[in-house]
């Protein structure tokens, strides 16, 4: 088994990996997000996001390796304490969990966020989530929604074009 | 009143860590900066910059008794959706007491809402203390909606000595 930080392969799975992870939240019909975009996006002139894959060897070495997990990131910027490395999404597939990947693909990315100085790493899980939310707690993770109070909002594509719309004086 | 809005620049970083700082009091974490005017000189404004800003400037004549003619800011940073592409991220809005309920507020967001479409952005996030009710109804009456009470969604991190640890496992 080995974990594979290369480029992402462009590979059919992970728009499936997503689909996947939406079902696992629940939430399939809101992902909207196509692949054409995935690549424009990730490996254009101005990436909007980094990702890292884990894959493993079949039994036969003239198989192609399968993409088993990934992780999609990105920096962000807190101006109390500094750069933060962002994980958006984070996705071990079924039938390989419990196996050390998920703590690989971790690993990586702390020292990732270590070596360019990140001060902290940053994601959102959903409350009912509990096997997600037991797992980042019992590595250390603070749940700031909780501690401190903080919400999380959102304004949609519509409400936006209304804000960005000059106001009548 | 008058006032104008515009791209912040290195000039800027002076107002800005003071506006952050009073920001900070403001929601009673003060004790949590650590950035300093230099840090955001660096992160914000050499090649790779790691947030974007706005600065919202009133004419000489109203000017605060210090001097003061930068009377508000945003601070914002591009982000990414797995579900729904690319994203603007808004880490800070603040204006100063005094020029509050005059608009500029709501040509900040404006701002940063008419940046986000043009990158080609679906959605603004950010985020407001739960005790925070001025700042939460004036985001509600510009038309978001709360991700943390709808969706259950929490900001979580991970800093310090947990993210070391992480990076050693």
């Amino acid at each position: 088994m080995t974990s594979g930080g290369h480029c992402w392969t462009t590979n059919d799975i992970i728009p499936l990996l997503f689909q996947e992870l939406a079902k696992y939240e629940e939430m399939e019909h809101q992902v909207t997000l196509t692949e054409k975009e995935l690549l424009e996006d990730g490996f254009g002139d101005t990436p909007f996001y980094h990702c890292i894959i884990t894959e493993i060897q079949g039994q036969n070495s003239s198989e192609d390796p399968k993409v088993v997990g990934f992780a999609m990131y990105y920096f962000t910027y807190d101006p109390w304490v500094g750069k933060q490395l962002y994980l958006e999404e984070f996705y071990v597939m079924d039938e390989y969990r419990g196996l050390g990947i998920g703590s690989g693909i971790l690993r990586h990315l702390s020292n990732l966020a270590m070596k360019t100085r990140c001060t902290g790493m940053m994601f959102v899980v959903a409350e009912n989530n509990e096997p997600s939310v037991q797992f980042y707690k019992r590595r250390g993770a603070e749940d700031l929604s909780q501690e401190e109070g903080w919400r999380l909002f959102r304004f949609d594509k519509d409400s936006l074009v209304k804000m960005a719309a000059p106001s009548e004086e | 009143m008058d006032f104008s809005i515009r791209e912040a620049n290195l000039d800027d970083c002076k107002d800005i860590a003071r506006m952050i700082m009073e920001l900070a009091e403001y929601v009673k974490l003060a004790e949590h900066v650590k950035v300093t005017q230099k840090d955001l000189e660096q992160d914000g404004f050499s090649n790779n910059p790691f947030f974007h800003g706005i600065i919202a400037e009133v004419p000489e004549q109203h000017k605060t008794k210090e001097g003061h003619t930068k009377i508000g800011y945003a601070l914002y940073f591009y982000a990414y959706s797995s579900w729904s592409g690319r994203a603007i991220y808004m880490e800070d809005l603040y204006v100063m007491p005094e020029f509050r309920g005059k608009g500029v507020g709501k040509a900040l967001i404006s701002k940063v809402a008419q940046l986000g479409l043009a990158a080609g952005c679906h959605q603004l996030n950010f985020t407001v203390l739960d005790w925070n009710k001025p700042s939460m109804d004036f985001y509600l009456s510009q038309g978001c909606f709360n991700i943390t009470a709808t969706m259950g969604y929490h900001c979580m991190r991970c800093e310090g000595e947990a993210l070391k640890h992480l990076a050693q496992l």
